[in-house]
C-alpha cells in the first residue's frame, strides 16, 4: 500500500503520512542514545557511542557531540554523515550571523535555521530527508541556558531534559522520574550517566562507550562549552560507581 | 599749481632735517617701505606662492608653511586673558611644540600669532618697532586701536599676495581701558570682547562661550582661558604642546606660565572626570 | 550645516537633530524630523546627501522591523549598529554608495545600559558616550569633553544639550531652525518638548 508514496518525500499517503520522514525517524531510533539535561547553571549533553573497537583512535573520532558556535553545542542521533552536512550548515549560519551583527546568534534562531533546512527536504521532490535528530545545548543573553531537540521533519522544541535515539522512551521516562527543576550542573551530570547506564545495553560504562559535554558559566561570568576527555568521563563514572572494575579493564 | 607752489614754499624749520620724502618714509607705517620686499620673479607672485604652498590642493607642494594653532583672548572685568597653544605644524609634520605664539609688543600690549608662523613673527616684530617709534615720537604710548590699525593697514596692502595671519592685539591704555582687536590677513579688523583664532578655534569657542561672563573673577578667567586651549589641543590635531597664558591688567601684562598640556590633560581627566570619551570601557 | 547630537547618561540616551531641511541657499522646511525609530529601543538620526538619508534610514528601519517580526525579539543596539555599519560598508563598495552620517541611540535592555553609536558615511562605527556630526562636532565636542560625565542624570543631560544648541545658535552662520529632541530610556523612545525661544548673543 505504502509503496506508491514511499519514493517521494513530497507526497502524502492517503492516511496523511510522509513515509520517508517516518523511516528517517525509525532509523534514528536505532542509533546510539543521546540525552540532554538543563540545570540551573548549565547544560549537560551525553551520548552513547555505538562503534567501539580497540583499534579506533579515540581522540580524533567524536561522532556524537559537536560544537556549533561559541555559545552552542549539539548531540547527534542518526546518520553521522547527514549530521555533518547539517552541522557544517549550522556553523556557517552562526558565523554569518556573527559577521553581520557582531554577536552570537540566539539559540532558537540557529535551531530554526537548521530546521528550515530539514523541513525543505520533506517537501522538495526527489530528495531524502536528513536522517538525524539533534539535541542542542546553548546560552544566549536573552533566554540564558536553553535545551532544544529537533528531528528529521523539521520540528523542534525546547526541553528541560530530553533524549533521542535507541531506548529513548525509557530514557525519557527515567528523566521524567528523576529530573529536578533546581538541580545544578553537577547533579545533572550524575543524572545523565545514571540514565545512560540504564538505557545502554552494557551494564558497565567506560569513556570509550560514551561522550560527554557541558555548557556552563565560569566564575567570571563567561560562557564555556566543554567536550569531556576520557579521563574526566572515567572520573565521573567512578564517582557514581558506574565504571568497569579496573581489573576487568586490564583483562580485556 | 597750488600744490607745486606749496611744495617749494616750506616753512624754514622743516628744512633743517630731512627731505619730505624721507620724513614721510619714517613717519608713516610705510607700506611703501615694506613693498621693497623681494618678491618672486614671476608675473603673478601671489598665485605662484599659492601653487607652491597650498598643501590642501597639492599634498606634494614644495613649500609647507607652518600653520595650525589655537589662540584666544577675551575681555572681562579684570582685564584681558590671552592664551595660546605652542604647536607649529608644516603639513602633517609637527615642526615644533614650543613656539611662543604670544608676542610681547611692549609691557602693556600683546599680540597673538595664528596662520603662517613666519608672517606673524615678522609682522608683529615690525608692529613692535612701529609702536616704539610712535612712543618716541609722541611721548606717549600708542593706543591699542592705533596699533591694530597699523597692522591691519599693513596686511591689507599685501592683500592677495599670500600673507596668512590671524592675530589679536590686546592691551590696556589709559584712554581706552582694556581693548581687544582681531586682525587677519584679509584685512579684517574687529574690536570685540572675545575671539578665538586658528584651526582649533571652534573647540575653544565651545568651552569659552559656555561659561564666559564679563564679571568673571581673575582666577576663573585664567582657568577658563587655560581650559579652552586644553579643549582645543585635545580635539585639534594641529594644536598642542604648551599653554601660554597671559593676563593683561591696567598696569601691564602678567605672564601665567608656559605649561605642558599632557600632564594637564590627565590631571583634568582623572581629578575632574572630564574627557569621559577617553576610555577603554566602551567597545 | 545639519546638526546631529547625541548624549548618554546613567539611564538614558538623548538624540537631537536640526529641524531645517536645506537645499542650496533655501530652507524648504523648518520642522523636518531627521530620525527614524528602528525598534522600541533604538533610534537612528541621519544627515548627509539629500535623498540618500531617508532612503537608507527607512531601508534599515524596514530590515530591523523585519528582524523583530521574524524572531519575535528585538535586535540589541550593538547588533543594530553592526548591521547598519555592515549595510553602509556594503553600499560603499557598490555602484552608488549612500552618503549618510548616522547617530544610533539606544537602550540595551539586557545589559541595562544606554548606548550611542557614531557612524559616518565611510562606515566607521564607534560606541561613544557623546557624539556629534557635521559642524556641530567642531563646536560641541570640546564642550562635551568638559561637561559630560558618564553618570549624569536626565536633567543634567538636557542642560548640556542646551549648552550645545546655544553655542551652535551663537556661532553657526546659518539658522538650523532648532532641534527635535528624542530620548531613549528603558521604557522606550519619547520625544521631548524643546523650547527654542532663548535669545543667544555673541559676547
Amino acid at each position: 500500500m505504502s509503496r506508491r508514496y514511499d519514493s517521494r518525500t513530497t507526497i502524502f499517503s492517503p492516511e496523511g503520512r510522509l513515509y520517508q520522514v517516518e523511516y528517517a525517524l525509525e532509523a534514528i531510533s536505532h542509533a546510539g542514545t543521546a540525552l540532554g539535561i538543563l540545570a540551573q547553571d548549565g547544560i549537560v549533553l551525553a551520548a552513547e557511542r555505538k562503534v567501539t573497537s580497540k583499534l579506533l583512535e579515540q581522540d580524533t573520532s567524536a561522532e556524537k557531540l559537536y560544537i556549533l558556535n561559541d555559545n552552542m553545542i549539539c548531540a547527534v542521533a542518526g546518520m553521522t554523515a547527514d549530521a555533518n552536512i547539517l552541522i557544517n550548515y549550522a556553523r556557517q549560519a552562526a558565523q554569518r550571523y556573527l559577521l553581520t551583527y557582531n554577536e552570537d546568534i540566539p539559540c532558537e534562531q540557529l535551531v530554526r535555521r537548521l530546521c528550515d533546512l530539514k523541513q525543505g527536504y520533506t517537501q522538495h521532490g526527489g530528495l531524502r530527508p536528513f536522517g538525524v535528530s539533534f539535541i542542542y545545548a546553548g546560552w544566549d543573553p536573552q533566554r540564558q541556558f536553553q535545551l532544544y531537540q529537533s528531528n528529521p521533519s523539521g520540528n523542534y522544541g525546547g526541553w528541560k531534559a530530553t533524549s533521542v535515539g535507541a531506548n529513548n522512551a525509557s530514557a525519557q521516562s527515567l528523566l521524567k522520574q528523576d529530573y529536578k527543576e533546581e538541580c545544578d550542573l553537577k547533579e545533572a551530570c550524575g543524572l545523565a550517566v545514571k540514565v545512560l547506564s540504564k538505557t545502554m545495553d552494557s551494564t558497565k560504562l567506560s569513556s570509550e562507550k560514551i561522550e560527554f559535554a557541558t555548557v556552563g558559566k565560569t566564575k567570571s561570568g563567561k560562557i564555556y562549552h566543554h567536550l569531556w576527555g576520557a579521563d574526566e568521563i572515567d572520573a565521573l563514572l567512578k564517582e557514581h560507581g558506574l565504571a568497569k572494575a579496573e581489573d576487568a579493564e586490564r583483562e580485556e | 599749481m597750488d600744490s607745486l607752489v606749496a611744495q617749494y614754499t616750506r616753512p624754514a624749520f622743516s628744512e633743517a632735517g630731512q627731505s619730505q620724502e624721507e620724513q614721510q618714509g619714517l613717519s608713516q607705517a610705510s607700506p611703501e617701505l615694506s613693498l621693497k620686499f623681494a618678491l618672486p620673479p614671476v608675473a603673478q607672485s601671489a598665485s605662484w606662492l599659492r601653487a607652491m604652498t597650498d598643501d590642501y590642493s597639492n599634498p606634494n607642494c614644495p613649500i609647507k608653511i607652518a600653520h595650525g594653532t589655537t589662540t584666544l583672548a577675551f575681555r572681562f572685568k579684570g582685564g584681558i586673558i590671552v592664551a595660546t597653544d605652542s604647536r607649529a605644524t608644516a603639513g602633517n609634520w609637527i615642526a615644533s611644540q614650543t613656539v611662543k605664539k604670544v608676542i610681547e609688543i611692549n609691557n602693556c600690549l600683546l599680540g597673538t600669532m595664528a596662520g603662517g608662523a613666519a608672517d606673524c613673527q615678522y609682522w608683529l616684530a615690525f608692529l613692535g618697532m612701529q609702536c616704539r617709534l610712535h612712543e618716541l615720537r609722541h611721548k606717549r604710548r600708542i593706543s591699542v586701536a592705533a596699533a591694530s590699525k597699523i597692522l591691519a593697514n599693513l596686511v591689507y596692502s599685501y592683500k592677495g599676495m599670500g600673507l596668512s595671519m590671524g592675530t589679536m592685539c590686546a592691551g590696556v591704555t589709559p584712554q581706552e581701558g582694556p581693548a581687544l582687536y582681531y586682525i587677519d590677513s584679509d584685512g579684517t579688523r574687529l574690536a570685540g570682547n572675545l575671539f578665538c583664532v586658528g584651526s582649533g578655534q571652534t573647540f575653544a569657542y565651545g568651552v569659552l562661550d559656555a561659561q564666559y561672563q564679563y564679571d568673571l573673577s581673575d582666577e576663573d578667567a585664567l582657568e577658563l582661558g587655560r581650559r579652552s586651549i586644553l579643549a582645543a589641543t585635545h580635539r585639534d590635531a594641529y594644536s598642542g604642546g604648551f599653554i601660554n597664558l597671559y593676563h593683561v591688567k591696567e598696569d601691564g601684562w602678567v605672564k601665567h606660565g608656559f605649561n605642558d598640556t599632557n600632564p594637564m590633560f590627565w590631571k583634568t581627566k582623572l581629578e575632574k572626570g572630564e574627557f569621559s570619551n577617553v576610555t577603554a570601557d566602551l567597545v | 550645516m545639519e546638526v546631529l547630537l547625541g548624549i548618554t547618561g546613567k539611564d538614558f540616551t538623548i538624540v537631537a537633530a536640526s529641524k531645517a531641511a536645506m537645499r542650496g541657499a533655501t530652507i524648504l522646511k523648518a520642522s523636518d524630523d531627521k530620525t527614524r525609530e528602528l525598534n522600541s529601543h533604538s533610534l537612528m538620526a541621519f544627515s548627509g546627501e539629500a535623498g540618500d538619508t531617508v532612503q537608507f534610514a527607512e531601508f534599515i528601519q524596514a530590515n530591523i522591523q523585519l528582524y523583530s517580526m521574524r524572531n519575535s525579539m528585538e535586535l540589541s543596539p550593538s547588533a543594530t549598529a553592526s548591521f547598519v555599519r555592515g549595510e553602509l560598508a556594503r553600499a560603499l563598495r557598490s555602484r552608488r554608495p549612500y552618503t549618510v552620517n548616522l547617530l544610533l541611540g539606544g537602550y540595551d535592555k539586557i545589559a541595562d545600559k544606554p548606548t550611542l553609536y557614531w557612524i559616518d558615511y565611510l562606515a566607521s562605527s564607534a560606541p561613544v558616550p557623546y557624539a556629534a556630526h557635521g559642524y556641530a562636532q567642531y563646536y560641541c565636542l570640546s564642550l562635551l569633553d568638559k561637561h559630560h560625565h558618564p553618570d549624569i542624570d536626565f536633567e543634567r543631560g538636557m542642560k548640556i544639550l542646551r549648552m550645545c544648541t546655544e553655542e551652535l545658535k551663537r556661532r553657526l552662520p546659518i539658522d538650523f531652525k532648532g532641534v527635535t529632541v528624542k530620548v531613549i530610556t528603558k521604557d522606550g523612545i519619547r520625544e521631548v518638548e524643546y523650547e527654542d525661544d532663548v535669545k543667544v548673543v555673541v559676547p
